[in-house]
């Protein structure tokens, strides 16, 4: 197999679903993210902290590169060496990518983490040996780790603090890779429900628990097989396509006058995010 | 669905914690299990209690003033998680992240589970007879003026039987204190626009220029403003709205404005005047007055003040005709100076000047219930309270939602004050630094636990009582609820009137269905009512709101000449609120502490911003210990290096340093409020916040500044992963 | 080394499973048999008196008629208190009976049973009983006690439920690949269940 054959016929090698599999025959979730709505002001991530059953971990283990947030909002600053970042400072909220090919599954040595058909990266944390492959291989760096037993290590959740644990996620020991799930026990709970009425779910029937409590509202979640749903149209609208490494938009000459994006699209990875670019005034 | 609160509670009763209930890590019970566990059901159940299905009750959010309609979600009789009522006309169905930690305010290990007296250093468990019976005596020697009652914000009905209790005490004074209270703001909107809060429309703006307020991060009603702003950027047929943000420290707002200009501390007032002068300079019509106020601040006068460029000056004021109607509002700059009035006023003249009043400055809601409406916090209670203390002339003090220990600043000696009153009671949920001062401390039920009702602090355009109700069944069987507590007060002084009432539930069911009509409730049964009030979790009250009296004229506005430069004490500190910490009282709910702070990414700490320029000036980089001192002491915190400040200042954020409240919050960074000048506003008598001048040095250590910045010290390094467009290269119009 | 036991344990449960795989076609689905320990209850309750055939002196009541929560939840739960009262306050012929006396006895203390888990599956799973019942009961038109018995075995012939089927992975991948019919009539349309690692794994 030659490097040109290789690149040429990428898609042939690099494979986004099971052998056999049916993608995406009845759902692909996806997310669309305003950034131009985006505040930066980290409900989502507590939002997330508190549907997960994410362990506090203080601030020594902070220190040392193990906080657990898989919602966290990025800040950036320009770069340009002006005294006063008077445009502001660009906010990025940033959680696993739910990437159709994606670099984290093919390293596991022990299939832990996989594709499911509604096209979400599944992590299985009972079948998970801790080799953190994945998230040394994870171009978003959205995998956490558990370096100890949060469990059992005191004040994560002493006392009353463990009556709070969501019962439909489970609380991870240690030694397991974790990361964002879409809220996919919500999303369990909500199919459940529309196959119990032999139909499928519909848009807006099931959110995730950043999405909801975004006060701007700038994260849209949906089935981008549904054509009638919020996120569909905004990847439409956009002219954002999900196998595509590049955006014929980008390639117009003069500009789209688009915003959609998604992150480090070239390394081929799939992303099922879309980034809505942060607008800022021209006239002052 | 739901008949009356004793069988509410009953409902939410589980009969034990074991089983499928419990929540194990993945690695506990990894094998197909028999009879290990146990499997516990209910005695008695309702239709909709089904296991592992949650419920959602409604209730109010009881984190900060605003008064968010939020429903928990309850799971075998725990409440698991916090959403947004999506009814409600504050919050819409959406969460701020101090609402969502509500459920750790409640679960908090540290919370105060029996009453405590005081017993040397210690405090003792007795039982609530004992206490209720301990403050009747103590009562007993003490005539009305001489008792004191500090609380933070309060409304609805608990607010009602304070009030009612203070008169049955002889007129006891009410001293309604909160340190990050738009207090000197309300007192200038009053003057200018004839209303305290008015309906501030930033969805129909076109611009905002805001002085200095924080209404996306800290500011009145966050998540309210926020759901208005993401509308006002959406605008119409694609004309995006355009924020301006004035102000000497970043704040969330700032972060997210189109351009942040960062001026001089304290003249915020100056540059106000100054687009008033170039709007008039553009051919905007200025009455003859105004005209003569503002000929002075022509743009290089007010650039070289305020250090804003001239060309931004004329540029914001070329933005703010053309795009019509805007708005400016003015924030933490008029509750940092002693001159803060005065900037307000000059706010007011520029939406006034720019015809603003009436189109995006409407009269708010009517509370028709002035009995419920909330109290008009302030730091100038405090002052008042402390004088009255220092005085001698306070004999017995109760303090509810209020921490003045911690929150005052050492040159007010509140807490040797305090000891002259000679029985103190805390209504507390945590051992705070203010409960560890009282003689007898009374432990409260949580917000998820009690009953109450809420008047929102910012009403918007409907009026809207909301309910608090419980959301599980208590998780400590000592506490009690502040309006039940208040309600055995009461009976103590006039049993006759309450004693048709057997708790607080009983007080506030008969005074809500008793005012049905009000309340849109106008011939329906009590029964059907009532149920319909909880399931909701808020009333609305419907009154339309009048229209804006006020008037700000050029004489109201005289703006000080700019203050001398202090050699020993060079920078002014400014205290920031973050929208995490507030003013202290959420530093227990680890949840906030482990959610970085948004424009520094600093958790678990305080930090001292600096601007590389300054920082570069004295040799201090990030990581560095210094001591920041005033007149009135000093702290030592990491310092930040930190672009989004003023170079003339420093930022410390509140709501650090607690010497008590819990594992969470204390020794956590230092309490940069002890440390601020005693200096108020003129007309006010608030105290501004930003008018503490202080020195820095190195105080020698150096630490690695725990944060989220990232590998890459939050540089994209040449990759589009957070983009920026500009206007003129996008088109929204056509957006979905 | 326990995550490679308990991957023994698992290949063996599949390798039962697979055992019992020939006859895809016969009317009432089977499935391989594991027999758990006999678990020890606060009271010795007779299912094959509740639900038993009557000709064997049962009384043939339909299991979701105290499992009431098994086709509206995840959790098929256990009766409430209130729902055993409500039959055996009518029925004085029992009423002496030292089991019945015992339930009196919770029931006036309003005290719940601390039953034992009999089928308790590992943390990480996330289990539908919703889901099955509705899928092969209500949409297939199976009898209920065919149905339950899928994984609970012959429940109205034991008195005190003792598990009686693996609940490995293995076991239950192994009728997840099958193909069923979605709904009552024969020869309609027919669909595996789903193998996504997240449907099952929390």
């Amino acid at each position: 197999m030659s490097v040109t054959n290789l690149l040429e016929n990428w898609s042939q090698f690099r494979k986004s679903h099971p052998e056999g599999d049916v993608p995406h025959a009845e759902y692909k979730w996806a997310m669309s993210i305003d950034l131009d709505a985006c505040t930066g002001c980290n409900a989502c991530s507590v939002a997330c902290y508190a549907e997960n059953n994410l362990p506090v971990v203080g601030k020594e283990k902070f220190l040392h590169g193990q906080q657990m947030h898989w919602m966290r909002v990025e800040r950036y600053w320009d770069e340009d060496g002006r005294d006063f970042p008077d445009q502001g400072a660009q906010f990025l909220p940033m959680m696993c990518q739910q990437c159709e090919a994606a670099p984290c599954e093919t390293v596991c040595p022990v299939g832990a983490t996989n594709h499911t058909a509604d096209g979400l990266n599944s992590q299985v944390y009972n079948r998970c040996v801790g080799s953190r492959y994945c998230s040394a291989n994870c171009p978003f760096k959205v995998r956490y780790f558990n370096w100890y037993d949060y469990p059992t290590t005191d004040d994560v959740w002493p006392a009353e603090m463990s009556q709070q644990l969501n019962p439909d996620v489970t609380v991870r020991g240690k030694g397991v890779m974790e990361k964002c799930t879409f809220c996919v026990q919500r999303l369990s709970a909500a199919k459940n429900t529309a196959r119990n009425e032999g139909r499928s779910v519909k848009d807006g029937e099931v959110q995730t628990a950043c999405q909801q409590a975004c006060p701007t509202g700038a994260i849209s979640f949906g089935n981008l097989m549904d054509t009638e749903s919020r996120v569909y149209k905004q990847w439409k609208n956009q002219r954002v396509e999900l196998d595509k490494e590049e955006q014929a938009k980008d390639k117009e000459e003069g500009g789209s006058k688009l915003r959609g994006y998604r992150i480090l699209e070239d390394l081929r990875a799939y992303p099922s995010v879309m980034y809505l670019e942060r607008v800022r005034e021209s006239a002052v | 669905m739901i008949e009356n609160g004793m069988n509410r509670r009953d409902f939410l009763k589980v009969l034990g914690w074991g089983g499928a209930a419990v929540a194990l890590t993945g690695c506990g019970n990894t094998s197909v299990e028999d009879g290990k566990e146990l499997i516990t059901s209910y005695v008695e159940a309702t239709d909709y209690m089904i296991p592992s299905i949650g419920v959602y009750f409604n209730s109010t959010c009881a984190q900060c003033d605003a008064g968010c309609g939020i429903m928990g979600r309850v799971r075998e009789g725990r409440v698991l998680k916090l959403e947004g009522n999506a009814d409600s006309v504050i919050n819409h169905g959406k969460m701020c992240a101090l609402g969502q930690a509500g459920v750790q305010a409640h679960y908090n290990p540290d919370r105060v589970r029996d009453p405590l007296l005081r017993s040397g250093s210690k405090g003792e468990a007795i039982t609530w007879e004992k206490a209720l019976g301990l403050i009747n005596e103590k009562l007993g020697g003490a005539k009305g003026d001489e008792i004191a009652f500090l609380t933070g914000g309060m409304s609805g009905h608990t607010k009602a039987l304070l009030g009612n209790y203070l008169e049955a005490l002889g007129g006891a004074k009410h001293y309604a204190y909160d340190v990050t209270a738009p207090a000197v703001v309300r007192a200038a909107n009053k003057k200018a626009y004839g209303v305290e809060m008015p309906h501030l429309r930033l969805d129909k703006a076109k611009a905002i220029v805001s002085f200095g307020a924080d209404f996306l991060g800290a500011w009145v009603s966050p998540v309210h403003f926020s759901q208005q702003y993401a509308r006002f950027r959406k605008g119409e047929n694609g004309q995006r709205g355009v924020l301006v943000q004035v102000e000497s420290k970043m704040t969330l707002t700032g972060a997210n404005a189109d351009r942040w200009l960062a001026v001089r501390p304290g003249t915020e007032g100056v540059l106000a005047l100054g687009v008033i002068n170039a709007l008039g300079a553009a051919g905007l019509y200025l009455s003859e007055d105004v005209k003569s106020l503002v000929k002075d601040y022509a743009p290089e006068r007010v650039s070289k003040e305020t250090g804003a460029p001239a060309e931004q000056i004329g540029k914001l004021a070329a933005l703010l005709k053309e795009r019509s109607p805007s708005l400016a509002i003015a924030g933490s700059a008029v509750e940092g100076y002693a001159h803060g009035s005065q900037i307000a006023a000059a706010v007011a003249l520029l939406n006034q000047v720019l015809g603003n009043v009436g189109k995006t400055i409407e009269a708010p809601a009517n509370v028709p219930f002035q009995q419920l409406a909330p109290a008009a916090t302030g730091r100038a209670a405090l002052v008042a309270l402390n004088d009255a203390l220092a005085a001698g002339k306070v004999k017995v003090l109760f303090t509810y939602g209020a921490n003045p220990v911690y929150s005052a600043s050492s040159a007010m000696k509140f807490k040797d004050n305090m000891k002259k009153a000679a029985f103190k009671v805390a209504f507390a949920h945590y051992l705070d630094e203010t409960a560890l001062e009282a003689d007898l401390v009374l432990p409260l039920d949580s917000a998820l636990e009690d009953w109450g009702t809420f008047v929102p602090a910012y009403a918007g355009d409907v009026a809207q009582l909301g309910v608090q109700q419980p959301l599980m069944e208590k998780l400590h069987a000592n506490t009690r609820g502040a309006g039940d507590i208040l309600l055995a007060l009461l009976k103590q002084k006039e049993a006759d009137k309450y004693k048709g009432f057997e708790d607080y539930y009983a007080y506030l069911r008969t005074a809500v269905v008793q005012n049905k009509a009000a309340l849109g409730g106008a011939g329906a049964d009590d029964d059907t009512f009532w149920g319909e009030t909880l399931s909701k979790g808020l009333v609305k009250f419907g009154a339309a709101g009048g229209s804006l009296s006020g008037k700000v004229s050029a004489a109201d506005v005289a703006l000080p000449a700019a203050a001398a430069a202090d050699a020993q004490f060079p920078l002014t500190l400014i205290p920031y609120v973050t929208p995490n910490q507030r003013d202290g009282r959420h530093a227990n709910q680890p949840w906030l502490q482990e959610a970085p702070d948004p424009l520094t990414t600093v958790v678990w700490d305080s930090w001292v911003e600096i601007h590389p320029k300054k920082a570069a000036e004295l040799g201090i980089v990030e990581g560095d210990i210094v001591e920041v001192t005033s007149k009135h002491g000093s702290i030592k915190a990491q310092a930040y290096v930190f672009p989004g400040i003023h170079p003339e200042a420093v930022s410390v954020p509140m709501g650090y340093g607690h010497e008590a409240m819990g594992r969470y919050a204390k020794d956590v960074g230092a309490n940069v409020l002890s440390i601020l000048d005693p200096v108020a506003d003129k007309v006010t008598g608030e105290t501004a916040l930003n008018e503490t001048r202080v020195k820095i040095a190195k105080a020698g250590k150096r630490v690695i500044v725990v944060k989220e910045e990232g590998a890459a010290g939050g540089k994209q390094m040449g990759k589009k992963i957070a983009v920026r467009v500009s206007t003129d290269k996008v088109d929204l119009s056509e957006e979905v | 080394m326990h995550r490679f036991l308990r991957l023994s344990v698992l290949l063996i449960g599949l390798f039962v499973a697979t055992g019992s795989h020939a006859a895809e076609t016969a009317p009432a689905l089977t499935t391989a048999d594991d027999l758990g320990p006999q678990v020890e209850q606060p009271i010795e309750f007779p299912h094959d008196r509740h639900a038993g055939d009557a000709s064997k002196g049962g009384m043939q009541i339909n299991c979701m008629y105290c499992h009431t929560y098994a086709r509206r939840s995840a959790s098929s739960g256990i009766p409430p208190l209130q729902k055993c009262i409500g039959c055996h306050q009518n029925i004085e012929s029992v009423k002496d009976k030292p089991r019945i006396k015992k339930l009196f006895e919770y029931w006036e203390a309003k005290k719940p049973v601390p039953w034992k888990k009999v089928h308790d599956l590992p943390d990480y799973v996330r289990f539908s009983h919703e889901r099955h019942v509705q899928r092969f009961v209500f949409q297939q038109g199976r009898p209920v006690q065919e149905a339950c018995g899928y994984c609970h075995g012959d429940v109205k012939n034991m008195t005190v439920a003792r598990r009686s089927k693996p609940l490995s992975m293995g076991w239950c991948a192994d009728c997840h690949q099958k193909d069923h019919p979605v709904d009552g009539a024969a020869a309609a349309k027919t669909a595996k269940g789903p193998n996504d690692c997240w449907q099952c794994h929390k």
